[in-house]
């Protein structure tokens, strides 16, 4: 009896081997040569060479930049070098739309998102803080909203009621200057730690392609959908709109709230920084890889994702250049833009997964 | 044939069969319960969450918030008494109540296996596993060398159940004719060595996997129960099972059903057993006085018809709870009418994403609710593709809502699920105040039918 299970046992296995040795010729499921391994270490090399770290340098090259206009306007704070830090401002904050949604390594240890873009920013404390010249509180987490882009958009735009005013608190009192000079070298110094990081992480985010719930291809994935439907969906659309708050609007909840003209422009440029990634810019990305393993049920996925996220993006063309001015007048538009951006999520948080079949949440729990 | 019953009754078989299922099923159980708590779940599950997920009819059953770790202290205690064979009716009682008590705080973890572990060890509370090799014999000074056949049979019979059930269930023309859902889990297994590039990503591998399993669910049962066929049926289970293992993450079960085979070998080969672990335990036994050990023959119980007709009822239950699903109209994957207890491993991969609205009736204004605030993720993973956990959380948000001062609010779901690799489909009416709606055995109208069709068991 043992003999002959023992080789039975011999058999298949030799069996198996064979079979292995052949496979990738006929595979019927993939309609690439591909293996699975493959296309998501490509995946993840396209992610970090052509998304991840060039946006992280872009950004702090658009932050030296803000930097070189702030040192101006404070040594000679004039309608002209405002005028210059402002634009420097939304230059850098739309470059910061394409890297919110990596918020992964270096950026997730050092808490560096909440650094950047809490909104709406909290005047309150700012206010505090600048009339005690006393700044070393900004390290506390509390303080996160009173730093980052945010502040920035309020000591630029918001801290007075016209442009005269404003430049006279910075002429008047240094403590102005100096919160601006002390905000602006958080921001600074904060990039510039994720940015090189980023050199010493890469290699092993790269390198980490299996399937676990911590693995890079799997948290990038999980960072993108929540991204999706926290920092672009709830926090510039819904939460304004007052989708979770019974229908009472929130106008100052806005993105850039203080500049009162940008938030849809921000709010397009961090579209258009989801669709490229989902598409993956001519590499493998997110949209090749549902191309090549989803069902025959949903092949057409990726179009269906793409197709959803232009209507949104369409949607969000047709909303007023202010989204202050879109809620008080017509806060029903803002909401069926926010209905058409949540019908993409739908398509992520269920279709998508589970082609992917990536562990939605970091829960190890057993099933059956 | 009731001549023949009698006499089936009267047979017996070597009390050596129950004493290694005993020890196994203990020391199984002892490792079970210190994994779970090595890995954190008591917190994360039943301490953690605000709300907890109940079965119909077990609302009563509370958390016992930190007082859960003195369930599990327990329950560990109980498998090494268990295990030793130590006042053993006792603590395989209160094992039992402490495990069911633990299940039954949260509907979020249910998971077949548990359920088997419950109902197992209820079995066990009757059968004679102490008559041989254990603490009680010592204790004593009396060991039985049989005991009645049927007791042993009563494990085997749970077993059969278990597999037959479980293959039955894999008829159904997804699994048979789609190879689903294993054509989507098996290309996400690419990180297995060998095979994981290879064998798992082809289309005729799950096809293959998916009849094998069936046939081995259907026919494991008999190759275990002929003497000729049992050795290679018992190679098959730990293939089986060592490989499921390796797929998936079920934790200890594949062991557990591993072990638990060994009941459908001869006497012989526990009485070897029995031997081999004495030799290792040799040191211990030989610190103890062993006295004089009365030998007795048979075991007998003083009222076996008490203990035969509540076997009787509880395998009547098992076999008839399973089919229950025929009694509603609705696809029974899709909206789960009388899924559990009913061995279905493994037979569908679904994704929900479902949200909730609660609206003001009187002034029409409305909001959504952040599932974060009040579930774990693991909770929110479950209940977005279960009705009745979807029924529940709405109308524990509506107390919630209440509680806050909101007046004549309805709660309505809007709810996506993607079964087997479809396209997701609405899956609640969201038309439906669901506060309006209360659980019941009753068919849940307000699930949307399932538009497309799945033909089998």
């Amino acid at each position: 009896m043992l003999k002959k299970i023992a080789v039975l046992v011999t058999i298949s296995v030799g069996l198996l081997i064979g079979c292995s040795d052949n496979s990738s010729s006929d595979s019927t499921s993939s309609q690439t040569s591909q293996t699975v391994w493959e296309q998501k270490s490509q995946m993840l090399i396209n992610w970090a060479d052509n998304f991840i770290i060039p946006n992280y340098q872009n950004l702090s090259n658009k932050l030296s930049e803000l930097e070189t206009a702030v040192t101006n306007f404070n040594v000679t704070p004039n309608n002209e070098t405002l005028e210059s830090t402002r634009l420097s401002w939304l230059e850098a904050y739309k470059s910061w739309q394409h890297v919110e949604m990596f918020n992964i390594g270096p950026a997730e240890q050092t808490f560096y998102h909440l650094k950047m873009n809490v909104y709406p920013t909290a005047t309150e404390n700012i206010d505090a803080l600048i009339a005690s010249g006393d700044f070393s509180s900004l390290d506390n987490s509390p303080y996160n909203s009173a730093q980052g882009f945010p502040a920035m958009d309020y000591l630029l735009f918001g801290i007075a009621a016209d442009d005269a005013s404003i430049l006279n608190l910075y002429i008047t009192n240094p403590n102005f200057s100096n919160y601006l000079t002390e905000i602006m070298d958080r921001m600074v110094s904060n990039t510039n730690y994720v940015n090189s990081e980023w050199n010493n992480y890469r290699g092993s985010f790269i390198a980490s392609v299996e399937n676990t719930a911590t693995s890079s291809a799997n948290k990038m994935t999980n960072d993108f959908i929540y991204y999706y439907e926290k920092g672009f969906r709830a926090n510039k659309f819904g939460i304004p709109v007052g989708i979770f708050s019974g229908g009472d609007i929130f106008p100052e909840k806005v993105e850039a709230y203080h500049n009162e003209n940008v938030s849809r422009l921000l709010a397009l440029e961090a579209m258009d920084a989801i669709k490229t990634f989902f598409n993956g810019n001519g590499n493998p990305s997110l949209k090749q890889f549902l191309d090549n393993f989803a069902t025959e049920e949903m092949l057409g996925l990726s179009s269906d994702i793409n197709a959803q996220l232009d209507l949104g993006k369409s949607s969000i063309e047709g909303l007023d250049s202010n989204f202050v001015n879109q809620l008080n007048n017509d806060f029903l538009g803002m909401a069926i833009t926010y209905d058409n951006i949540q019908a993409c999520t739908v398509l992520l948080k269920t279709d998508m997964l589970s082609v992917l079949q990536i562990a939605t949440d970091y829960v190890d729990a057993d099933g059956d | 044939m009731i001549l023949k019953i009698d006499n089936y009754l009267k047979r017996s078989t070597a009390s050596s069969k129950l004493a290694v299922f005993r020890i196994c099923f203990g020391l199984m159980m002892l490792y079970s319960m210190l994994r779970f708590w090595s890995k954190g779940w008591i917190e994360t599950v039943y301490v953690e969450p605000k709300f907890h997920f109940k079965y119909y009819g077990f609302e009563w059953v509370q958390s016992l918030g930190s007082y859960t770790y003195l369930l599990f202290i327990i329950c560990i205690l109980c498998a090494f008494l268990i295990t030793i064979g130590l006042w053993y009716r006792l603590s395989i009682l209160l094992f039992f109540l402490c495990f069911t008590y633990i299940e039954l705080i949260e509907k979020t973890t249910y998971l077949n296996h548990y359920y088997f572990i419950s109902i197992l060890s209820f079995l066990l509370v009757f059968l004679p596993a102490n008559k041989c090799f254990s603490m009680d014999v010592f204790f004593r000074k009396k060991q039985y060398k049989e005991i009645p056949q049927w007791t042993v049979d009563a494990i085997k019979l749970l077993m059969v159940i278990i597999y037959f059930y479980a293959g039955l269930a894999k008829i159904n023309s997804d699994w048979l004719f789609k190879a689903l859902p294993l054509k989507i889990w098996m290309p996400s297994k690419y990180d297995i060595p060998l095979i994981g590039e290879t064998l798992l990503q082809q289309d005729w591998v799950h096809y293959a996997m998916s009849w094998g399993g069936m046939l081995y669910d259907l026919s494991i049962p008999f190759l275990l129960f002929y003497r000729k066929t049992r050795l290679f049926g018992f190679a098959m289970v730990v293939f089986f099972h060592v490989f499921t293992a390796v797929l998936f993450p079920i934790g200890m079960f594949p062991y557990i059903m591993i072990v638990s085979a060994l009941i459908f070998f001869e006497g012989e080969t526990h009485d070897k057993i029995v031997i081999l672990l004495k030799k290792i335990i040799h040191p211990l036994r030989s610190m103890m006085e062993v006295s004089f050990i009365e030998n007795v023959n048979h075991f007998n119980y003083k009222r076996p018809k008490w203990i035969l007709w509540t076997l009787a009822i509880f395998f009547a239950i098992q076999m008839v709870v399973p089919f229950r699903y025929v009694l509603y109209p609705s696809e029974l994957f899709w909206a789960e009418e009388g899924y559990r207890f009913s061995w279905r491993v493994m037979l569908v991969e679904k994704i929900g994403y479902t949200n909730f609205k609660v609206v003001n009736k009187t002034s029409g204004s409305s909001f959504y609710v952040r599932n974060g605030h009040f579930l774990t993720d693991l909770q929110i993973k479950q209940m977005s593709f279960q009705p009745d956990m979807i029924l529940e959380y709405a109308h524990y948000l509506g107390d919630h809502f209440k509680s806050q001062g909101h007046k004549n609010i309805g709660i309505y779901a809007e709810s996506y699920v993607s079964l087997n690799g479809r396209s997701n489909q609405q899956f609640i009416d969201p038309e439906i105040d669901l506060l309006m709606q209360k659980e019941s055995f009753k068919h849940k109208q307000w699930i949307k039918p399932f538009k497309d069709e799945i033909k089998g068991f």
